[in-house]
């Protein structure tokens, strides 16, 4: 048991991981052929492993109505909305519009998935008011170049800004083109320093915590 | 408590009414201020005007419904741009809850601008596997995308005369709002099929595009509603990304306001402590 | 009269001469368009010398489809000047069946303008080169023989270059990366070193804040008798983000099972659940407490970004968590949760490589690891040598990248300011050449 929890993935990883390393260095098109290949494993491995997902909340929910949890109304609602919508897919052919006219899959979608998600997305605005007026303080040297570039920016990415201080639209794309690029290729370097040295160590075994926990 | 210290810890909801109104009020009264271009959506801008008639343009509308209020006028000034330079547009999304929104936006503006389907203007619509699509698309543009989102064989469609894999495209810009995006394309697109590679994201992810416009591996980038309503004013074609620009410099504004705000009563109430301090001594 | 007949004489002899100019205009005019013609149909007079040391090969280090040609510059050269690509499939000697399938100004395309480095450049920088690929204006299929001939062409003079013999097909090694594969396995070499290192002696680690909170949130959440909330980010485990977050899940979860505090860990992705599961189970195992253990604290939600935010979010508001971890991948959707998490009152440690959501985490959670600590999370908290040795690795091939950005500014100015082409021999080493 322990030779196919262990032993096996780490080959196959070992494997692949040896594999699609020099894979990157071959342009001959049957090595691009069996990237594209192995990409579409993955593609159907995946779409079984939403099978995992849907089953993982079905359970969970139905736990929840079982045992009258609170807030297990939430759960039946999911139920319910869940099983419609894939009835209602499955009956419109998964087509928001046949020649045009609207299908009752496609109600759904313009009326309720796309002011819900335009939703979410608009209270961005507000948590970033809410949060800059809490966090937003000087309270040290370094807080205090933030908060001015902050207040730079803001200003020149907007008419209104740059019609009151001219100046802070190129200041602004200066913050954002030199002082903001060069940082973010700093942290970017460091993280892909991490991320090579992570894969090395994925794939020669030494780092096997993600098959499940520790040493055997 | 002092007032400081009150205003410090203020109702959340206060600020939400705030930024509310500041929204609501421009959208309602506009002013119409005018729009400077910076030169990240100006290379788009001319990258597309240089384009010969004919020319392929691939759009991938990488977003869904949650990012439509910014990226869906940028989609709708690219399509119109590429329309009326009469390019070939090649339409699809990496975004499977964004394929029903992305067929509006191309169904709109190619009615709008009397181009037919097949012919003028295709769109693929959605292929799972993410970025993988990149990738097969680089291999074979037919097997990523076998029929289109009408359900016609995308072999033999006048639009795609000559065009086999991504190496066909003479221009591509997706459009994204998160991941697979304006990365995704670099990383397993033009990196690897060498075309020319044009970005549109949402505000909050724009500053994390500009290292790759600095260093050319992306030659433009619209960012948000701001680089919507700059391309709109560039295509002078007035939208609603002009229209938001008033409510956005207003929320701008409030934000810098409060931000002002708390830190005055932040100081004021420092103050307090120090000065209490001094005298506890 | 004799006089006038001299003035006669003299005249019609101007009018002959002026007749034969006349005659001699009009038949340059009338043979104007045939020459014209005879250049459409590559038959020009050849007044301008053909291009010189011209070859042509398949392009090295490619998928095929390609054929590259070179040729040396020559004294016409100049922006009025056309240089012409000339193809045909098969063997060809007459160059007027050949097609036209490029045309450019004569002052470009050189082998300096070109992306190879000095270790594949075929030839020196100041010759002319045109790589043809498939695709566009041309056709070239593997295996296939093609004739291709270069063509110089100034107003109505066309000088061309004999055709030659030449083959596209695929190669097995991108020679331009070598240097890229070189650099990988040196720094392959210097993580193994670095572990290596790390057996046999104590190396330092620095304080990293959020990290040392984790005992400090868990403790909390004990005391308080509240779960704790981890979250794994936006990717699936094929981003090594991800898998870092699952690492650190490891520990936290043995902690958790330590305190029997409870885990609730809601996933975007299903095979990062099912992973998940796996990590938990065995730290539960490890803790001693496999009975404490439950397969639901790992479930799904929904792939969709907002979808799956809202939930979580309205997880934080009824369960209340004591503590939230942010580990991984995330986008807009970070303000939304740590913000409603700050509201909450939880302690919130936050742990990113996505450096546009930095901002976010930076200004509402407590703690948070920017970049790369995210991988260097797993080292701190389990301290084993290999662990540790990665990360001396890390810092190692940090040290060398600061080196080499100095070196490599301070030799390309150089190059600018002298006008050499040596400094290239150091800065192409260090190139990313496709």
């Amino acid at each position: 048991m322990i030779f196919l929890r262990r032993q096996v993935p780490l080959l196959i990883t070992l494997v692949t991981g040896l594999v699609f390393a020099v894979q990157y260095y071959v342009p001959h098109p049957a090595s691009e052929q069996m990237l594209t290949s192995v990409t579409k494993w993955l593609q159907i491995i995946g779409g079984f492993a939403l099978v995992l997902g849907v089953s993982s909340l079905f359970h969970v929910h139905a736990m929840k109505i079982r045992r009258k949890e609170v807030g297990w109304g939430y759960s039946f609602v999911l139920y319910v909305s869940m099983l419609g919508t894939i009835a209602v897919g499955l009956w419109s052919n998964g087509k928001e519009a046949i020649d045009g006219a609207m299908t009752s899959f496609g109600w759904i979608y313009n009326f309720m998935m796309v002011p819900l998600q335009g939703t979410m997305f608009a209270i961005l605005a507000f948590f970033i008011a809410s949060a800059a007026y809490r966090s937003f303080r000087a309270r040290s040297r370094e807080a205090t170049v933030l908060l001015i570039a902050a207040i730079i920016v803001m200003m020149g990415r907007v008419p209104l800004g740059e019609y009151l201080i001219p100046l802070s639209g190129d200041l602004s794309q200066w913050i954002l083109n030199v002082l903001n690029a060069s940082v973010r290729r700093a942290i970017l370097i460091g993280v892909s320093l991490g991320t090579v040295a992570l894969s090395i160590k994925i794939i020669f075994g030494m780092e096997r915590s993600y098959l499940g926990g520790g040493k055997e | 408590m002092t007032f400081a210290e009150r205003m410090l810890k203020i109702d959340r909801r206060l600020i939400f009414l705030v930024i509310g109104l500041c929204t609501l009020l421009p959208l309602l009264y506009p002013v119409g201020l005018p729009i400077k271009i910076s030169p990240e959506v100006r290379g788009v801008y001319d990258y597309m005007e240089s384009l010969p008639e004919g020319s392929v343009f691939l759009l991938s509308l990488d977003f869904d419904p949650a990012s439509k209020p910014e990226l869906h006028p940028q989609s709708l000034s690219l399509l119109r741009h590429a329309f009326r330079k009469n390019l070939r547009v090649v339409a699809m999304t990496l975004w499977v809850s964004g394929t029903g929104m992305a067929d509006q936006v191309v169904t709109q503006v190619a009615r709008e601008m009397g181009k037919e389907n097949g012919k003028d203007y295709v769109f693929l619509g959605w292929s799972p596997g993410g970025t993988a699509v990149i990738m097969n698309m680089g291999q074979d543009l037919y097997g990523a995308f076998p029929v289109d989102y009408s359900g016609k064989p995308t072999k033999g469609l006048p639009v795609l005369q000559g065009v086999t894999n991504l190496r066909d495209v003479n221009y591509a810009i997706s459009l994204g709002a998160g991941n697979p995006g304006v990365e995704a394309w670099y990383v397993f697109g033009k990196d690897k099929y060498k075309f020319e590679l044009g970005g549109g994201c949402t505000g909050v992810m724009a500053p994390g595009l500009y290292p790759l416009l600095r260093s050319g591996q992306i030659n433009g980038l619209i960012g948000g509603l701001r680089g919507a309503a700059e391309y709109e004013t560039l295509i002078g074609q007035k939208g609603k990304a002009i229209a938001g620009m008033d409510a956005q410099s207003s929320t701008h504004l409030a934000i810098i306001v409060l931000v002002i705000l708390c830190n005055l009563f932040y100081f004021s109430v420092r103050r307090q402590v120090k000065h209490q301090g001094h005298s506890g001594l | 009269m004799k006089r006038e007949t001299l003035d006669v004489k003299r005249d019609n002899a101007r009018s002959v001469c002026v007749a034969i100019l006349l005659l001699v205009a009009v038949v340059c005019l009338l043979g104007r368009p045939a020459l014209a013609q005879s250049q459409h149909g590559n038959q020009t007079k050849k007044t301008l010398s053909p291009p010189q040391d011209v070859r042509a090969f398949d392009t090295p280090s490619d998928g095929g489809g390609s054929v590259t040609v070179i040729w040396a510059p020559a004294a016409y050269d100049s922006a009025a000047t056309k240089y012409q690509i000339l193809l045909s499939e098969g063997l060809t000697t007459d160059s007027a069946t050949m097609k036209v399938v490029a045309e450019f100004p004569a002052n470009q395309h050189y082998v300096r303008e070109s992306k190879w480095p000095w270790w594949t450049r075929p030839a020196r920088g100041d010759q002319h080169q045109f790589t043809l690929r498939n695709g566009r204006g041309a056709t070239l299929t593997n295996g296939t023989v093609y004739s291709i001939a270069v063509a110089a062409v100034l107003t109505d003079d066309r000088g061309i270059s004999q055709p030659l013999l030449v083959t596209p097909q695929p190669n097995w090694v991108n020679w331009n990366q070598i240097n890229n594969l070189v650099l990988a396995l040196l720094f392959g070499g210097i993580v193994f070193y670095a572990i290596s290192r790390a057996r046999t002696r104590e190396i330092f680690l620095r304080r990293i804040p959020g990290l040392d909170a984790v005992d400090e949130a868990i403790g909390r959440a004990t005391e308080l008798g509240k779960p704790i909330l981890y979250l794994t980010g936006a990717h699936d485990m094929s981003d090594p983000s991800t898998i870092a977050a699952a690492v650190i899940l490891g520990r936290v979860a043995k902690r958790t099972a330590a305190y029997e505090t409870q885990l609730l860990v809601p996933h975007r992705d299903p095979m990062t659940m099912a992973v998940c599961q796996e990590i938990t189970k065995q730290a539960y195992l490890e803790a001693g407490k496999p009975d404490l253990y439950k397969d639901d604290s790992n479930f799904f939600i929904t792939s969709d970004q907002f979808s799956y935010t809202a939930a979580v979010d309205g997880i934080m508001l009824r369960k209340k968590p004591a503590a939230n971890f942010f580990m991984g991948a995330y986008f807009a959707e970070a303000l939304l949760l740590t913000e409603t998490g700050a509201s909450t009152g939880a302690i919130q440690i936050a742990g990113t490589d996505s450096d546009h959501q930095l901002p976010f985490f930076v200004t509402t959670c407590d703690y948070t690891l920017i970049g790369e600590e995210l991988y260097a999370a797993s080292a701190y908290l389990s301290r084993e040598p290999v662990q540790v040795g990665t990360l001396l690795g890390q810092d190692i091939g940090k040290g060398l990248i600061l080196c080499i950005l100095a070196a490599g500014t301070v030799l390309a100015m150089l190059g600018v300011l002298l006008d050499a082409q040596w400094p290239q021999l150091f800065l192409d080493v260090f190139k990313d050449v496709k």
